[in-house]
C-alpha cells in the first residue's frame, strides 16, 4: 500500500512541474512564433483596421503586459479551473474542451480496442510459429502496418470501404458505423511497434526456464501460454503504452480532421491557425493530464502484473 | 524381480543442422524404487537425456530408438498423451529450483494448478493436497503456499519445487543436477530426503549429476556418459574399482587424488602417538 501511495505522491508532484513547464515553454514559443491572435481577431486581412484598435484590444486581453505577467494570471485562474476564454469564440476555454473531450477518448479507446485485437494475435502467433508462415504473415503485416503513413491508410480504408464497396460512411460521427474507419486506422497504424515487441518478449519468456518447468508438470500448452508466457511478456507492452500515450493523442488529431471527428484534434488545429492561445494552452493542459494519469495507471499497472516490483526486486 | 520404470533403448540424436551426433546408441534403465545415476561432465549429453524424457527437446533434433514408460513408447506417443505422463507420472527437479515456479504466481496457485491439470479436484482438495506436501518438506506451508518465490530462500524455495514435483506421486523422479547450486549442507539434506520418499513411495529415481562422489553414495547402478555414448555402466562399487573404459578412469582418478578413509585412519594413529 505504501508503495502505491508514493507512485501516487510522485506522480502527482510530476504533474505540476510538468504543468508549469509545459505551460511556460508553450506560452513562451507561441509568443515568439509568427502570428498575432489580435489581428486574427480584428479580422485585419479582410477589414480595414486602425492601429488605434488594435493596441486597444492588446490591452483590453492583456497583451501588452510582460510575459511572466500574463503566464502568472494564466496559472492564476488554473488554480480556480479557469483556463480563460477563447479569443475567437469567446466561449470558455473548459467548456470547448470538455465539449469536444468525450470524441477524443472514444476515438482512443476505439483505436485502442483495434490495436489490441490486432496485435496480440498476430504477436503470439509470430512467437508461437517462429519462423513458420503465421509468424511470416504477422512480420509482413508489422513491416507493412509500420511503411503506412496514418493519413494514407485512412484514406485507403475510405476508398475502399466506403467509396467502392459502400459499406461505412466517409466521414462524421453519431453511429456506430462512423466510428468503425477511424478506430481501424488509429489500431492498425499503432499495431506494428506492439506486434514486433509482443512477439520479441514473447519468444524470450517461451525459453525461459520457468515456462520449461511449468511444460514439465504436464500443464496445457494454451494455460502457458495465457497465465505464465503472456503475462511474463505484458510489462514491456504495458511501458511502450505510457511512453506513447502522447504520440497516440497526437496521432488522433490527424485522424480526427481526416474523418471529420468531432474530438480535439479540429479544435486544437483552429486554435493554432488563429493563434488562439487559451484554447491552446488549455490543450496542451489537458492532454499533459492525460499522459500523466495514463502513466500512473501504467506504474499501477506493474504492481499486478509482477509483485516483485512491489518488492523493489528487478522485474524478470 | 526388477521391474523397470523407464527404459530407453539405442537412443540415438541428431541435431538436423551440420547432422551432429548428441546422443549415441544410449541404453539405459531406471527399476522400480532404485535410484540410478547418469554421470559425465557438463556437454556429455546427461540433460538431454532428461529433457527427451520430459518432450523438452529443442526444434531441429532428430531422434530414434525407442523410450518405454511403463510399457508405452514415449517416442511413439501423442504429444498430448505425453503430457498428461509429465507432473504425474514423470516429475522433475531441476538444478535452477528459481526457474521451477514463475516468479509473478505465488508458489501454491502453480501447485493447485499443477495437481488440477492432472487430476478432477476441487481448488479447495488441491490445496489442501499442495499444503500436506509442502509441509512434508518440513515448510512452513500456509506460508509457502501464500508466498511468491522471491519472497522465500533459497533452500525453501528449492524444497518447494521438490514438493511440486512429488505432489502427485510420480512413477518416476529426474533429478537435474539437483546440489549444484545449493550448499554442501542443504544439498545433502535435499539428496536425503528423495532417497526418503523413494523409500517411501517406491518410486524410481534417475539422478543425473557430474559429482561421482555423490553418485557413489547415494545411487544403486551408474551409467557413466561420454561424448553422447554410455562408456560405462554397472553398481558404485564395480564402477569405482573394476572400471575398464579410460573416461571412467580418468574419473575416478580426480576422486582418489583426495585424502582416503584409509590416509584419514593412518593420520589419527599418527596424532594419537
Amino acid at each position: 500500500m505504501r508503495i502505491v501511495l508514493s507512485m501516487i505522491g510522485s506522480r502527482l508532484i510530476q504533474l505540476v512541474v510538468m504543468v508549469l513547464v509545459l505551460s511556460f515553454v508553450t506560452f513562451l514559443l507561441m509568443k515568439i512564433t509568427p502570428g498575432d491572435p489580435i489581428r486574427a481577431i480584428l479580422k485585419v486581412d479582410d477589414v480595414i483596421t486602425t492601429t488605434a484598435e488594435e493596441e486597444k484590444l492588446r490591452e483590453e486581453y492583456g497583451f501588452d503586459q510582460p510575459i511572466l505577467i500574463q503566464y502568472s494570471r494564466w496559472l492564476l485562474g488554473i488554480v480556480q479551473f479557469d483556463l480563460g476564454e477563447s479569443l475567437i469564440a469567446n466561449k470558455p476555454v473548459l467548456d470547448m474542451i470538455m465539449g469536444r473531450l468525450p470524441a477524443s477518448i472514444a476515438l482512443a479507446t476505439g483505436g485502442l480496442v483495434v490495436l489490441f485485437l490486432i496485435s496480440v494475435p498476430l504477436g503470439v502467433l509470430g512467437a508461437v510459429y517462429e519462423g513458420r508462415w503465421p509468424d511470416y504473415i504477422s512480420r509482413w503485416f508489422a513491416l507493412v502496418g509500420a511503411s503506412i503513413p496514418r493519413f494514407w491508410l485512412g484514406l485507403l480504408l475510405i476508398y475502399f470501404f466506403s467509396l467502392k464497396l459502400n459499406l461505412l460512411p466517409v466521414m462524421g460521427n453519431g453511429t456506430l458505423a462512423h466510428f468503425i474507419l477511424p478506430s481501424i486506422t488509429l489500431g492498425v497504424a499503432m499495431a506494428p511497434l506492439y506486434i514486433r515487441l509482443l512477439r520479441e518478449r514473447l519468444i524470450s519468456t517461451l525459453q525461459s526456464s520457468y515456462i520449461e518447468a511449468a511444460k514439465a508438470r504436464g500443464l496445457r500448452k494454451e494455460r502457458i501460454l495465457i497465465f505464465h508466457a503472456l503475462r511474463g511478456s505484458l510489462v514491456p507492452l504495458i511501458t511502450m503504452f505510457g511512453l506513447s500515450i502522447g504520440s497516440l493523442l497526437g496521432g488522433i488529431t490527424v485522424i480526427e480532421i481526416l474523418f471529420s471527428w468531432p474530438g480535439m484534434g479540429e479544435l486544437i488545429v483552429q486554435g493554432v491557425m488563429q493563434r488562439d492561445y487559451p484554447v491552446i494552452q488549455g490543450y496542451i493542459l489537458i492532454v499533459g493530464f492525460l499522459v500523466v494519469i495514463t502513466n500512473l495507471i501504467v506504474d499501477l499497472l506493474y504492481l499486478v502484473i509482477n509483485p516483485q516490483i512491489k518488492q523493489g526486486k528487478e522485474v524478470v | 524381480m526388477r521391474e523397470p520404470v523407464i527404459s530407453i533403448q539405442n537412443l540415438l540424436i541428431e541435431s538436423s543442422i551440420g547432422q551432429k551426433t548428441i546422443l549415441n546408441k544410449v541404453n539405459l534403465e531406471v527399476a522400480k524404487g532404485e535410484i540410478v545415476g547418469l554421470i559425465g561432465e557438463s556437454g556429455s549429453g546427461k540433460s538431454i537425456t532428461a529433457r527427451v524424457l520430459l518432450g523438452l527437446l529443442p526444434s531441429g533434433m532428430n531422434v530414434r530408438g525407442q523410450i518405454f514408460f511403463q510399457n508405452e513408447n514415449l517416442l511413439t506417443m501423442s504429444a498430448k498423451e505425453h503430457r498428461k505422463l509429465l507432473g504425474k507420472e514423470i516429475g522433475v527437479i531441476f538444478q535452477d529450483y528459481r526457474g521451477s515456479f514463475t516468479p509473478f504466481i505465488k508458489i501454491g496457485k502453480q501447485m493447485a494448478e499443477t495437481i488440477r491439470t492432472h487430476h478432477v479436484v476441487s481448488k479447495k482438495e488441491a490445496k489442501n493436497i499442495s499444503l500436506q506436501v509442502l509441509e512434508e518438506m518440513g515448510l512452513d506451508s500456509k506460508r509457502v503456499y501464500s508466498s511468491y518465490p522471491f519472497q522465500l530462500s533459497g533452500g525453501q524455495v528449492q524444497r518447494a519445487a521438490i514438493a511440486i514435483a512429488l505432489a502427485l506421486k510420480p512413477s518416476l523422479l529426474i533429478c537435474d543436477e539437483v546440489t549444484t547450486a545449493l550448499d554442501v549442507m542443504s544439498g545433502e539434506k535435499v539428496l536425503d530426503y528423495i532417497d526418503h520418499i523413494r523409500k517411501e513411495t517406491g518410486c524410481a529415481v534417475l539422478m543425473i549429476t557430474h559429482d561421482l562422489m555423490q553418485a557413489y553414495k547415494r545411487t544403486d547402478h551408474i551409467y557413466v556418459m561420454h561424448q553422447g555414448k554410455i562408456v560405462e555402466e554397472g553398481d558404485p562399487e564395480q564402477i569405482r574399482c573394476y572400471h575398464q573404459h579410460p573416461y571412467t578412469k580418468k574419473l575416478c582418478s580426480c576422486l582418489l587424488s583426495l585424502p582416503g578413509e584409509n590416509n584419514l585412519v593412518v593420520n589419527e594413529r599418527v596424532n594419537s602417538i
